[in-house]
């Protein structure tokens, strides 16, 4: 008895390392990965290749060397990770979704097909066999100690990664990793290399998936192609659903549940007179039945994944301080921005419309017009557009479009439907690719890169729709908009210096208090994204963008269903973005709002510029007015 | 004989049963948005059926509508007790996907329950290969390309020129768009997982009479040759994944009969890697040059 709970405690140990690494892709990247027994599978088959030595006919395997098994492992780990960054980079670069599953399967299957039918590889369906007790006979242990010591061992292995999963978990890596999992283009959008992350995700994943399997051989003693099965790859599947994928606890809850209980005790079953297949097959019907009514009943599983809460108290915030940062505050000292001139000066800043009427009396109250007086135009250019072209099908979405974006002015971007300014955002921002055409933004031609690095050099996009992380809670979703590369390399998660990870970790905890503050979202700071209205989701947004202190932001269709008093709020802090040095770039319907907050407009229709200047000036353009009313003929 | 010729007869055999099997799987796509893994498990029910009622009857022509009224039936089943759940709970694909997945798990074991884990076969007595033009044939081969053809053309008229099959198209364009629009998209899709049970479930059994034995498992290795086909020819585009289980089925039967039959599989997972890198909305369509295009 002692012996078969001593086994158990074993296999429940290699099967919790397996979960963990799967939790690490599909958890947390979210990448159904269909492959992941084949990498387990293949860190069995390394390690027993690189311990049994070489084979006897009729056997044949590749290698037959006699490493130590603490060589043989990580070894084995490397073989996995290496096959992981292959499938990786084929699967990983433009598939998601179910066709994401489609390939890993394909992989998997590949790599099962090869194994069992080539046997010069691994031995074909006979399989590889002979690693007995490992390091058990360096240690002088009879067969019965020995069995408490490898227990002891992989329970020792497990810890480490355990610990490892956790830190990794907590660390900025781990939340960039959920925030693609939760929405990749607005992750795209923040400066994260989403290929390279979610990469280093699966590789990683893949290693600990050859950790398991180098232990899984020496537990089994032997490896061949019925021990990895497709059910085998499923229970571990149902085990990391089951206690709840993201969740560290929970994926090992679910390997004490689904491994140890459900598999264990249907060992006990009486044997079906007759029909020996019918306790195997019962087992598997439960599993694939838990399977359907976990994903139906309760998706998250038993312990769901749990997000950052902060206890912070927001009743020492003063959200007047808040609405500057630093170096803005310190230049609003030579401006006459709304802070240092009261009412009169905050009300002309806001509405241009006013500020028109005031030019010709008071020239002395309007900032940015005196900017552009005092700096030649080509130097304050923050985006230079020149000759962009885009075509879909035979539709020339946006044909020959050029313009010039000011630096620390907000400038609207109009035009009717299908005049092409969706798709020249998604141009500048990289999201789509141009076929002719340069964009150049503060002095660099950014054309054809990727949207994280236009992002990373300080031009950061909004979406029509609101796109938060809706897993990830409020404050995690301002935290993550600055992009950190330090702090978000994966081994600074894992070894990093705890007081210096803590300190930088500080200062922008309380940027991003302080931001929340300042948009009235502190209540929320602790709420799942996905649960707010769409109004408070479009502050959300603003926050990011507030703390990630971009350059120049390009903000599309912010007031899509908005109602007029969160409209005077965004109003607000669009005023905030010129005045903390982000230039703002607004796509909008809504012309009212336009006119109150850009200092100069650009109208595009039917995919080039067809007019640029203040509003007021735009109102009598005939081509404008064309553009919007259809051309009435003469 | 030319013996590439030869190659194509068998590849063209292939095809025929690929392209039933995929056509299937892509209407249940097309409907629900759900990509079913246990797609295969309803090819083996069908051979199964056919099975019990050739043996009980010694009729190959009752097996065979024995196998497509099961696959329909179990088709049905699977849309309304578990995919119909799905999507009226907004749960989402993946989540579906992996659902399908434990779902064939759960037939595969109640197969294995009832007949056993071994392989059984159809006692139907073999005719010698004929010459058919070029190829050569034999008749239960013929049959199948016969019976392919004709499945074909009737799923044609039903899919372009009924009512029934603009609103299927409808609902696979925009689902909520459809429903706005007064078509009863969960009586559509449940109609046309039925169809395409039918389908497959006779794919099942022409499959098993071309093979020669089956067991439980056998619908599941069948389903990632068919998995091949239909995002080769574009998931959800019935007419667009005939081409491809053509092309597949017939590259299948070249690279087996060249190198090794046992690798078809892996040929096939080739395949499918490179068309989904090159072309991953299937080979009929152009790809977007950016993740996000």
């Amino acid at each position: 008895m002692i012996q078969y709970l001593v086994s158990i405690l074993t296999e429940g140990a290699i099967f919790g390392i397996m979960a963990l690494g799967l939790n690490v892709i599909w958890g947390w990247s979210g990448d159904f990965d269909l492959a992941y027994y084949g990498y387990v599978a293949l860190g069995a088959y390394m390690t027993l290749v690189l311990t049994i030595g070489p084979p006897f006919p009729p056997t044949e395997y590749i290698l037959g060397l006699q490493l130590p098994y603490l060589v043989a492992v990580p070894l084995a780990m490397l073989s996995s990770a290496i096959m992981g960054l292959i499938v990786g980079l084929i699967a990983l670069r433009h598939l998601r979704g179910i066709y994401f599953s489609i390939v890993t399967l394909g992989a998997v299957y590949v790599l099962y097909v090869m194994a069992g039918q080539y046997v010069p590889l691994f031995n074909g369906y006979n399989g590889l066999y002979g690693l007995f007790n490992p390091m058990g006979a360096a240690l002088g242990l009879d067969f019965q100690s020995y069995q408490y010591f490898f227990l002891g061992f992989c329970l020792f292995i497990f810890i480490l990664v355990l610990i490892f999963m956790a830190r990794v978990s907590g660390s900025r890596f781990g939340l960039a990793l959920r925030s693609l999992r939760e929405d990749e283009r607005a992750a795209a959008a923040f400066g994260r290399d989403i290929y390279l992350l979610k990469l280093k995700a699966y590789v990683l994943g893949a290693a600990f998936g050859g950790l398991a399997g180098g232990l899984f051989a020496a537990y089994l003693s032997a490896f061949n192609p019925s021990a990895w099965a497709p059910i085998e790859a499923i229970i571990l599947y149902s085990a990391v659903l089951v206690g709840g994928k993201g969740n560290i606890k929970g994926v090992v809850l679910g390997v004490v549940i689904m491994i140890m209980l459900i598999q264990e005790s249907t060992r006990f079953l009486p044997e079906f007179p007759g029909n020996p297949a019918v306790v195997p097959a019962l087992r598997e019907m439960v599993v694939g039945a838990v399977l359907v009514l976990f994903l139906l009943f309760r998706p998250q599983g038993l312990l769901p994944e749990r997000r950052y809460v902060d206890r912070f108290s927001y009743d020492n915030i003063d959200p007047g301080v808040a609405v500057l940062p630093a170096q803005a505050r310190e230049a609003s000292s030579h401006l006459p921005s709304p802070a240092q001139d009261g009412e009169q000066s905050s009300s002309t800043a806001l509405s241009p419309l006013s500020v028109a009427e005031s030019v010709a009396e008071a020239p002395v109250h309007q900032p940015l017009a005196q900017d552009r007086t005092e700096v030649p135009a080509s130097e304050a250019a923050v985006l230079i557009v020149e000759g962009l072209y885009k075509h879909f099908g035979g539709v020339a979405a946006v044909d020959n479009c050029s313009f010039r974006v000011q630096k620390g002015q907000v400038t609207g971007l109009i035009g009717p439907n299908g005049a092409g300014k969706s798709t020249a955002i998604d141009l500048i921002s990289g999201f789509k690719l141009q076929d002719a055409g340069s964009v150049v933004f503060e002095d660099t031609a950014i054309q054809g890169m990727p949207p994280h690095r236009i992002a990373r050099l300080g031009l950061i996009r909004t979406f029509q729709t609101p796109r938060e992380w809706p897993g990830l809670s409020v404050l995690e979703n301002v935290l993550l908009a600055r992009w950190d590369p330090e702090r978000e390399a994966l081994w600074r998660g894992i070894i990093g210096l705890r007081r210096f990870h803590h300190l930088t970790a500080k200062s922008e905890l309380d940027r991003a208090r302080e931001i929340l503050a300042e948009f009235g979202l502190s209540k929320l700071s602790n709420e799942r994204a996905g649960n707010l209205s769409g109004g408070q989701k479009r502050l959300v947004e603003f926050a990011r963008i507030r703390m990630a202190e971009p350059k120049l932001v390009i903000l599309d269709e912010p007031m899509g269903g908005v109602n007029p008093v969160l409209g005077e709020r965004m109003a607000k802090a669009i005023d905030g973005f010129i005045i903390s040095g982000t230039s703002v770039i607004i796509v909008e319907h809504n012309l009212p709002f336009i006119e109150r907050v850009a200092h100069n407009v650009i109208v595009m229709s039917q995919g080039s510029v067809v007019a640029t200047g203040p509003f007021e000036s735009l109102r009598s353009n005939q081509s404008v007015i064309d553009a919007y009313l259809g051309e009435v003929p003469v | 004989m030319n013996e590439v010729l030869l190659t194509l007869g068998f590849g063209l055999v292939t095809a025929a049963i690929l392209a039933l099997s995929a056509v299937a799987f892509t209407l249940e796509y097309a409907v629900t948005n759900v990509a079913n893994l246990s797609h295969g498990e309803i090819l083996t029910i069908g051979a199964y059926a056919a099975y019990v009622i050739q043996r009980a009857t010694g009729n190959i022509l009752f097996a065979a509508l024995g196998a497509a009224v099961a696959g329909g039936i179990i088709a049905l089943v699977m849309y309304t007790a578990v995919i119909d759940i799905f999507v009226r709970r907004g749960i989402g694909t993946m989540s579906t996907l992996i659902a399908t997945l434990g779902m064939s798990f759960v037939i595969q074991n109640i197969l294995v329950i009832m007949f056993g884990a071994a392989n059984v076969a159809y006692t139907i007595p073999q005719s010698a290969p004929q010459q058919i033009g070029p190829f050569l044939w034999t008749s239960t081969e013929e049959e199948i390309i016969i019976s392919a053809l004709c499945i074909t053309a009737i799923l044609y008229v039903i899919i372009t020129h009924t009512k029934f099959g603009k609103a299927l198209r409808a609902v696979f364009q925009n689902r909520s768009l459809a429903r706005v629009t007064g078509i009863n998209a969960q009586l559509v899709a449940a109609v046309t997982w039925f169809l395409a049970g039918m389908v497959a479930g006779y794919a099942g059994f022409i499959l098993a009479e071309s093979v020669g034995t089956f067991s439980p498992y056998f619908g599941f290795s069948f389903f990632l040759i068919t998995l091949t086909a239909a995002v080769a020819g574009g998931l959800g585009k019935p007419f667009s994944t005939m081409a491809g289980a053509l092309i597949v089925g017939i590259a299948l039967e070249f690279t087996g009969g060249y190198i090794s039959a046992s690798y078809e599989l892996a040929f096939a997972f080739a395949i499918l890697a490179i068309i989904i890198l090159v072309r991953p909305r299937g080979l009929f369509t152009k790809a977007g040059r950016t993740l996000f295009e």
